[in-house]
């Protein structure tokens, strides 16, 4: 697939679309619908083509989802692994993160965890620059912002 | 919860723009499989003269869209296709972080018109979708506060419905060849070439327009493959497009499967819309693995029925000379050994709706059941092509104490 630094040069692009898909779960109904059916854009390609490429996501995993479409009624997308703040909180096995981040902690997880997630997060577009590292230290920065303690062993 | 739709109406009786998605189609809405309660209830009420009380009870629809859409607001279904939309009016700077914490809140989608099209202002609009229930005012709210801007963007809600929407995108879909003699048609269109096989679709909601390259590639092969009087199994059927090829190209019959309800009321549409005998090609609702009560009020099939299906299906299980899956890969590595079990020893097998790098994977899975395995490509996606093995030995129902087996091969029960 075409990044969009490469395309966005030769067409005419007619609007920047964010979704949340669950991976393999794209349906022509609302979420996707709506938001893409204003522009006119093939909705069943869009649908097959996503659920195609997250087939190795595991069921209904949410995935971030940037289109863009084009004024002829193309599009591309980019499918980007779920935030951090999802896998945090499938870590630690909460539903939402603690309501006094740094007073009261929601759950704890492990140092390895933290490294899985940054494992995963390497493949993102956006982080692919970071080293292993810089992304473990961002994911812990999310981490104390939810009220979720890492600890070396659980 | 009332209250806030109230206040959701309030808002649009203010001398604000009101956002109308889609130019209204010329053509009425025919009644369509999406409502489930009786139309004329719903109408009844529509044209009921303006009572507070209407009000209270469910949210209430505007009037300039009751002859365009007959669809009736009182079940969950027809609340769940509804949608909010909100139109934000921001800096331009500000418009990536906010649609992105927009999302982070509760937004199920937003979307922003490019930047360069608004060149004379300094403000753009961010479209965004919320699901009906939810507060869009706290959300948006909460957005602003988390990336600290210092102004309150104006916007504006609307109650969307699915028919605004649906029908845009429908008017997209023109006429396309699929090979010399073949034409797939969407049913407001007439068809280019008269003399060419034509099959003529509803591009509704189930998956199967005829435009994707699996569908195109699934079609090619059925050209290659039929030869006049095979029965045919559309495994994962949609809308109905590769049974009623199959049948149009000179298959004896067809029988196409699939565990989405809707796609088995579009594909019933379908069939009759090209004038087909229902004989010639029936269509199954079956469960799914993981939940044997399927939400399928529409098909209107009690347990007892969908059980006698099952039982049907059961005895054609080793009958058919084509079948063709078109679905995706994680089902198609789960489903090996039942779309194969389907078929008579040498039968052809198509499966499709894989992306070219995942062949590799579902061709180690079939090399057990399938001979001759061949891959034909098409922008990026592929279809494979396999012969049913000879001898293959399947267990086709489990009873509580043991498994029985039955020989597919030449050895008698």
């Amino acid at each position: 697939m075409a990044t969009l630094k490469d395309v966005v040069v030769r067409r005419p692009i007619a609007a920047t679309i964010r979704l949340t898909v669950p991976a393999g779960g794209a349906r022509p109904a609302p979420p996707v619908g709506p938001a893409l059916g204003q522009y006119r854009l093939n909705l069943m390609a869009f649908c097959k083509d996503f659920n195609a490429r997250t087939q190795k996501y595991k069921p209904d995993t949410p995935m971030a989802v940037t289109i863009t479409a084009y004024k002829d009624n193309t599009f591309e997308f980019i499918v980007k692994s779920p935030s951090v703040t999802w896998f945090l909180k499938n870590a630690a096995g909460v539903e939402s993160g603690s309501g006094r981040p740094g007073h009261v902690v929601a759950s704890s997880i492990t140092v390895r965890h933290v490294y899985e997630i940054a494992k995963i997060k390497q493949a993102d577009p956006s982080c692919k620059h970071l080293s292993v590292e810089a992304i473990c230290k961002s994911i812990m920065g999310t981490a104390r912002s939810m009220g979720i303690q890492i600890v070396k062993d659980l | 919860m009332f209250g806030r739709l109230q206040h959701l109406r309030l808002l649009r009786c203010l001398p604000a723009v009101q956002i109308p998605t889609q130019p209204f189609p010329p053509i009425a809405v025919p009644p369509n499989s999406f409502s489930v309660a009786p139309p004329a209830a719903a109408l009844q009420r529509i044209f009921c003269p303006r009572l507070f009380s209407l009000y209270k009870l469910r949210r209430r629809r505007p009037s300039e869209r009751v002859p365009f859409c007959s669809r009736s607001t009182q079940t969950n279904e027809a609340a769940a296709r509804a949608y909010l939309s909100v139109r934000i009016r921001c800096r331009k700077r500000d418009a990536d972080m906010l649609s992105e914490s927009l999302l982070c809140f509760g937004a199920s989608s937003t979307s922003m018109d490019e930047l360069s099209d608004s060149h004379d202002l300094d403000e753009i609009w961010i479209t965004c979708i919320f699901a009906v229930n939810q507060d869009v005012h706290t959300c948006i709210s909460h957005a602003i506060g988390s990336i600290g801007l210092n102004y309150g963007p104006n916007y504006e809600v609307s109650v969307g419905e699915e028919c605004d929407w649906v029908k845009g995108v429908q008017e997209t879909f023109h006429p396309v060849e699929v090979t010399a003699g073949l034409w797939i048609v969407p049913k407001w269109r007439e068809p280019p070439d008269l003399q060419a096989t034509n099959i003529f679709l509803d591009p509704g909601m189930a998956f199967g327009t005829g435009e994707h390259p699996t569908t195109k590639l699934c079609l090619m092969l059925l050209r290659k493959l039929l030869h006049g009087g095979e029965q045919f199994l559309d495994y994962g059927t949609g809308s109905g497009i590769l049974g009623i090829a199959a049948v149009k190209m000179g298959a004896a019959s067809s029988i196409g499967i699939d565990i989405d309800p809707q796609a088995v009321i579009s594909a019933r549409q379908n069939i009759a819309l090209n004038d087909m005998d229902s004989s010639k090609m029936l269509v199954y609702l079956v469960g799914s693995e993981a939940d044997s009560s399927c939400p399928g009020a529409e098909t209107n099939m009690g347990p007892e029925e969908r059980t006698l299906l099952n039982l049907e299906l059961k005895s054609a299980k080793g009958k058919f000379d084509i079948i063709i899956a078109n679905i995706l890969l994680n089902p198609l590595s789960e489903l090996a050994k039942d779309i194969v079990s389907y078929g008579k020893p040498g039968a052809n097998i198509g499966l499709s709706g894989i992306l070219s790098e995942q062949v590799q994977q579902i061709k180690e899975i079939y090399s057990q059941y399938l001979d001759d395995i061949s891959a034909s490509e098409m922008e990026g996606w592929a279809c494979l092509h396999g012969i049913r093995k000879e001898n293959l030995t399947f267990p086709i129902y489990r009873s509580k104490d043991k498994i029985m087996k039955k020989d597919m091969g030449f050895l008698p029960d």
